[in-house]
């Protein structure tokens, strides 16, 4: 596989451990991705066939699961793009105050864990507003992936050569104008293969959602596996299920990324 | 080489040695599950099943170490060897039976549903579209679900979650074994006085030590152990300094 990149391209932001992307420009039919996706798919239909009993039990009671994990992972990454974006703006702020503000944000949150702040925002703020377990859930992983997201902005928006700026600027762009409709379009292709990681690594962590009794995949299996006692059977399904989950989802990510990137690629 | 082969052996010797004294087992407990399973201000497991076990470990001279570990995989553990009881108020059912070994009977409860104070129900009909919570895996969230009393059912991670859920009016109702319901009712500090205990079931559930399949003797030493204690009357002294009357 060669590498077509230029310099300022090789500026590939990893804040936290996602799926890997698959390469855009992979063309070979087996690789890392199909032989995992296929090796799944394949396991899943093969249990599911020669053992229905529990396999395929196990399969059907799942899906509502599945469900809240979508939402639960949809909700928040509506929430958690936008407000990473803010905070990656803010980050690269001349305004001290925002800058502070933005900064202390990341630094806050990035130190610690996600379960504790899953806690913290259903247990603690209980005191003051009643949410339910999906909203805090959403909000707590919102908050935590903001502000990893700001990072990948961040570096993303850095990553854009000075000279576009000064460019856009005598031009007579104001400042504003020049991020939104010079520096941004671009950095977005540097930042989209990130956040999709980011988003991806967001939903193998909805599972942690599961000690608020939100009945996502997890616990659904914990719930399966506390009446049958099939603690191998059930996981193993649970892991294949996740699997897929996120290759599909890398794969899409991927696409995207080459449409992007159409014009490097010329 | 020979001299990493004689110590290879003799350290393997050394630690073979506490193996032929007295026969030690390990017992798990999840302590969340007060006054049957807690945690003193040490961190070390208690209340009634620990204090039951080491009276039964005494009585039949055998030592028993019980270690605090999480009731959802709990029996996954024994079933994997990682230890040889699981003393943490599990209820004998038949499903159970199919997969583990259960001693004899040591201790019944029923189950009971806790509400805030000033509300009641009469049955567990009375329960239809509420949300009822309860600790994941438990015969409480097991008896609501058979009851199908179309009640929504939350399962929590260990019951006192449930309890904050229930005060903060997130839920409606709590199921747990009647002890636990009225540790929360009447001895924990910040939850005493603002639940009651509106309804009990009538089928008795009885709690066993559960052992991996096939552990005759282990089983033998329990039942002998369960035995002794309710014949010395030490069961009644253990079952006072936790339950009260």
């Amino acid at each position: 596989m060669e590498d077509k990149k230029d310099g300022s391209k090789a500026n590939i932001v990893m804040v936290t451990d996602g799926a890997s992307i698959p390469d855009p420009r992979e063309w070979r039919l087996i690789n890392a991705w199909s032989i995992a996706l296929l090796g799944a798919i394949c396991t899943l239909c093969a249990l599911c066939v020669i053992w229905p009993e529990p396999y395929l039990r196990i399969l059907l009671y799942l899906p509502d699961g599945v469900l809240i994990t979508f939402k639960i992972t949809l909700m928040a990454i509506c929430c958690a793009v936008p407000l990473g974006l803010i905070t990656g703006l803010g980050r690269i702020s001349r305004n001290r105050f925002i800058n502070l503000l933005a900064s202390t944000y990341v630094e806050v949150i990035r130190g610690i864990p996600l379960l504790v702040q899953i806690f913290y925002i259903y247990y603690a703020l209980s005191r003051f507003v009643q949410v339910s377990g999906i909203t805090s859930a959403v909000v707590a992983i919102s908050f935590c992936y903001g502000a990893y997201m700001g990072e990948v902005f961040r570096a993303g928006i850095s990553a854009i050569d000075k000279g576009q700026t000064e460019a856009a600027r005598s031009l007579g762009f104001n400042r504003y104008q020049t991020m939104r409709l010079v520096i941004l379009p671009q950095a977005m292709r540097t930042i989209l293969p990130p956040v999709g990681n980011e988003c991806i690594a967001m939903l193998k962590d909805t599972s942690l959602v599961s000690i608020m009794a939100v009945p996502d995949i997890m616990q659904r299996a914990r719930s399966f596996v506390g009446t049958t006692y099939l603690y191998f059977e059930t996981y193993t399904m649970v892991a294949l299920l996740y699997l897929i989950i996120t290759l599909l989802l890398s794969k899409a990510v991927s696409i995207m990324e080459s449409r992007l990137n159409y014009y490097d690629a010329k | 080489m020979l001299r990493h082969f004689v110590f290879g052996l003799l350290s393997f010797v050394f630690l073979c040695a506490p193996a032929h004294a007295v026969e030690k087992y390990v017992a798990a407990a999840d302590c969340y599950w007060p006054p049957m399973e807690l945690t003193d201000s040490n961190k070390q497991p208690t209340g009634y099943s620990p204090d039951f076990l080491k009276a039964l470990a005494k009585a039949v001279g055998i030592e028993i170490e019980v270690r605090n570990v999480a009731w959802d995989g709990i029996f996954g553990g024994v079933a994997t060897g990682q230890y040889d009881i699981v003393s943490s108020s599990v209820t004998i059912t038949e499903e159970r039976k199919k997969q583990f070994d259960f001693s004899d009977p040591y201790f019944e409860v029923v189950q009971a549903v806790l509400l805030p104070a000033g509300k009641h129900i009469n049955s567990l009909k009375d329960l239809k579209g509420m949300k009822v919570g309860g600790q994941i895996a438990t015969t409480g969230i097991f008896v609501v679900r058979k009851a199908d009393v179309g009640a929504e059912l939350k399962e929590y991670d260990d019951v006192g979650l449930a309890i904050e859920d229930l005060l903060k009016g997130r839920i409606d109702a709590v199921i747990c074994d009647d002890p636990v319901a009225l540790y929360y009712v009447n001895k924990k500090a910040d939850t005493a006085g603002k639940l009651n205990i509106s309804f009990k079931t009538q089928e008795k559930e009885y709690y066993g030590f559960v052992v991996k399949k096939g552990r005759k003797d282990l089983l033998e030493k329990l039942n002998k152990g369960i035995r002794l204690l309710k014949e010395s009357g030490e069961e009644r002294k253990i079952a006072e300094k936790w339950l009260g009357n």
